[in-house]
């Protein structure tokens, strides 16, 4: 018995290893877009700077719908959305954020009395020590070359762990294709030479998007 | 011989586990994982290969350059053309009929053309949290105030999206403003009755009905013995009955009354030498600069002279330090360049003020050859050693 055993398990072995050789060049091979114009070098010398300037925000909501369009970004979930703050005499503070903007702000929450208040777009800080990206047990999240935080949705398996690990809840789990999703700061537009969705619908140029270098010398002569 | 048996057997079974579990790893994992990074590196082209559908101005601009040069020179200039008409993927494919634009039907192609009032409150809607800055409006109050009873009416029947300073003067759109709309505008014939007690009827309104505090320091002043309103403020394109209002006119358009040779009374309007009145300032005599304002503030409307905004007091050499800097001294008051040329500063100081742009790295240099002092002139000793 043991005998036959072995045999059947070592057939078993070479029957399964054949079988996943043959999958490997049938099934598993999947036909990748090849690198044509980005490569790693050339990638590495961009670094992408983004500044949102709140005092002259008016809370539109165009950036989100701009995203929305732009990233087919599905109902009730957001990758850039526009806070409100109001501060009233009594010290009391209402944040609020009605569907992420998307239709603008309708009311002010407070009767009278309104000290202080302003909009606060929010967008993934792309950060350069990332907690999400070190928490991937897959590494399907990672830092592109040119420093944008990015999302593997192929490899992704949709565990979560990112979504919890972001302080400031740029991740949100896709349920319909069950990968993470995140903003990319439309990779795709910023190597075609334009800019990010949401830069490009701002009326009022909150947003300010551009090469790290040029931007500084920018900020410098302007403050 | 049987017990070593034994461990060949474990020893080949724990290698061929490994070599399996090898195999496997190297099938599943994509072929550009781990090229640069603990990531799979053809995902980025991936990524960057998806398809733009927010198209940006410069693409609208190709076909409608018309309607851009318009919408680019009024106050809705930042606005693209994507926040109020959509996202235009379809829109252009369809209409530069690529390959792929077969299956799109020209319901998808049309581009979103009526906004209704909600559309344009997304921005307008007043705010405590917006800027104040910022034109909002109440619209319950607007449409009061304007006697609109119609409560459905929207925004772009008087205002015109691509050109919000121009109001719409269609006769039958008669709500609008009031220096503008004019009785003769639906009368042919003199009417004597008091418009108020028609029903409906709009509401014709004078300067003064809104802009009273403006309109009783204008009031108040020879201004009103010679002027109107509307000799300033409104100005009629040829051909069309829309008004443009303008504020703060440049020197030229001042010296339309105001220089020497145009003068019919010669007491009135005061002469002014022009460029001599304001040579002795070594002001930057441009004629097309708004400098007029600088000094005489609010002349127009109150005549009063401001000296704060001109700062030429007695004690000007002692007292400039001041306000030459901002409040907390740290950096250089831009203002002396609205009227003077940009070395007046420099003649005296022996350094270039406002600091050129690339300072950081060449006022070193400039240090070294004109000593510590130069810096005192203006910043307090301890400046330098804040950072040095």
């Amino acid at each position: 018995m043991e005998d036959i055993n072995r045999k059947k398990f070592i057939q078993l072995c070479m029957y399964t290893s054949a079988g996943l050789f043959a999958g490997y060049f049938f099934g598993f091979s999947k036909n990748e877009v090849d690198v044509t114009n980005l490569s790693f070098e050339n990638l590495e010398k961009f670094d992408w700077g983004y500044v949102i300037d709140t005092t002259r925000c008016i809370g539109c909501g165009a950036c989100v719908r701009a995203c929305k369009v732009e990233n087919e970004v599905k109902d009730t979930y957001f990758r850039t959305w526009v806070e409100r703050y109001e501060i009233n005499g009594k010290e009391v503070v209402r944040v609020d954020s009605p569907n992420g903007a998307l239709s603008s702000f309708s009311h002010d929450n407070f009767d009278s009395d309104i000290v202080k208040a302003f909009f606060v777009p929010k967008i993934c800080n792309h950060c350069y020590n990332s907690a999400c990206t070190q928490v991937c047990p897959v590494g399907a999240s990672y830092h592109s070359p040119d420093k944008v935080v990015l999302i593997d949705k192929d490899h992704c398996v949709g565990c979560g762990y990112c979504v919890q690990a972001c302080p400031y809840a740029c991740r949100y789990i896709d349920h319909e294709v069950g990968t993470a999703d995140k903003c990319t700061l439309c990779y795709h537009r910023i190597h075609q030479g334009l800019e990010p969705a949401c830069v490009d619908a701002c009326p009022r140029e909150v947003r300010i998007f551009g090469k790290y270098v040029r931007f500084c010398m920018n900020a410098d002569s302007e403050f | 011989m049987k017990d070593k048996l034994h461990i060949y057997t474990i020893f080949s079974v724990i290698i061929i586990v490994i070599v399996i579990a090898v195999l496997i790893g190297g099938i599943l994992t994509p072929k550009s994982f781990g090229d640069y990074g603990h990531y799979r590196w053809k995902s980025i082209a991936e990524i960057a290969s998806k398809e733009v559908i927010n198209q940006n101005v410069e693409v609208c601009q190709e076909c409608h350059n018309n309607l851009y040069l318009i919408h680019k020179k009024d106050a809705h200039y930042g606005v693209p053309c994507v926040d109020c008409h959509g996202p235009a993927d379809m829109h252009v494919k369809y209409y530069k009929s690529d390959s792929t634009s077969k299956a799109i039907t020209q319901d998808q192609a049309t581009l979103k053309k009526e906004y209704n009032l909600e559309g344009c409150l997304y921005c307008h809607r007043k705010l405590k949290a917006r800027p104040a800055d910022f034109p909002q409006i109440d619209v319950k109050e607007h449409y009061t105030f304007l006697n609109v009873i119609d409560s459905t009416t929207k925004c772009t029947e008087c205002h015109s999206p691509h050109e919000p300073i121009f109001l719409l003067t269609e006769v039958n759109h008669s709500r609008l403003h009031p220096i503008i709309s004019q009785c003769g505008d639906c009368h042919t014939e003199k009417v004597d009755n008091d418009y108020s007690k028609v029903p409906n009827h709009p509401k014709i309104f004078e300067c003064q009905d809104c802009h009273n505090e403006i309109y009783a320091d204008f009031e108040s002043k020879p201004h009103h013995n010679h002027i109107e309103c509307t000799s300033c403020h409104l100005f009629h394109k040829q051909n069309e009955t829309s008004g443009r209002m303008y504020k703060n006119g440049n020197a030229k358009f001042c010296l339309l009354c105001h220089e020497t040779k145009s003068f019919k009374n010669p007491d009135y309007p005061p002469k002014i030498f022009w460029p001599e009145h304001i040579g002795n300032l070594k002001y930057l005599a441009n004629i097309n600069q708004k400098i007029c304002l600088n000094c005489h503030v609010d002349k127009i409307h109150k005549m009063k002279l401001d000296l704060k905004a001109a700062p030429h007091t007695v004690n000007w050499i002692k007292e400039h330090g001041k306000l030459g800097l901002n409040a907390s001294g740290s950096d250089f008051n831009p203002t002396c360049n609205q009227c003077h040329e940009t070395n007046y500063c420099t003649n005296c100081h022996q350094v270039k003020i406002p600091h050129p742009n690339d300072w950081m790295e060449t006022h070193h240099s400039t240090v070294e050859k004109k000593g510590k002092k130069v810096c005192q002139n203006c910043h307090k000793p301890a400046f330098c050693a804040d950072c040095h």
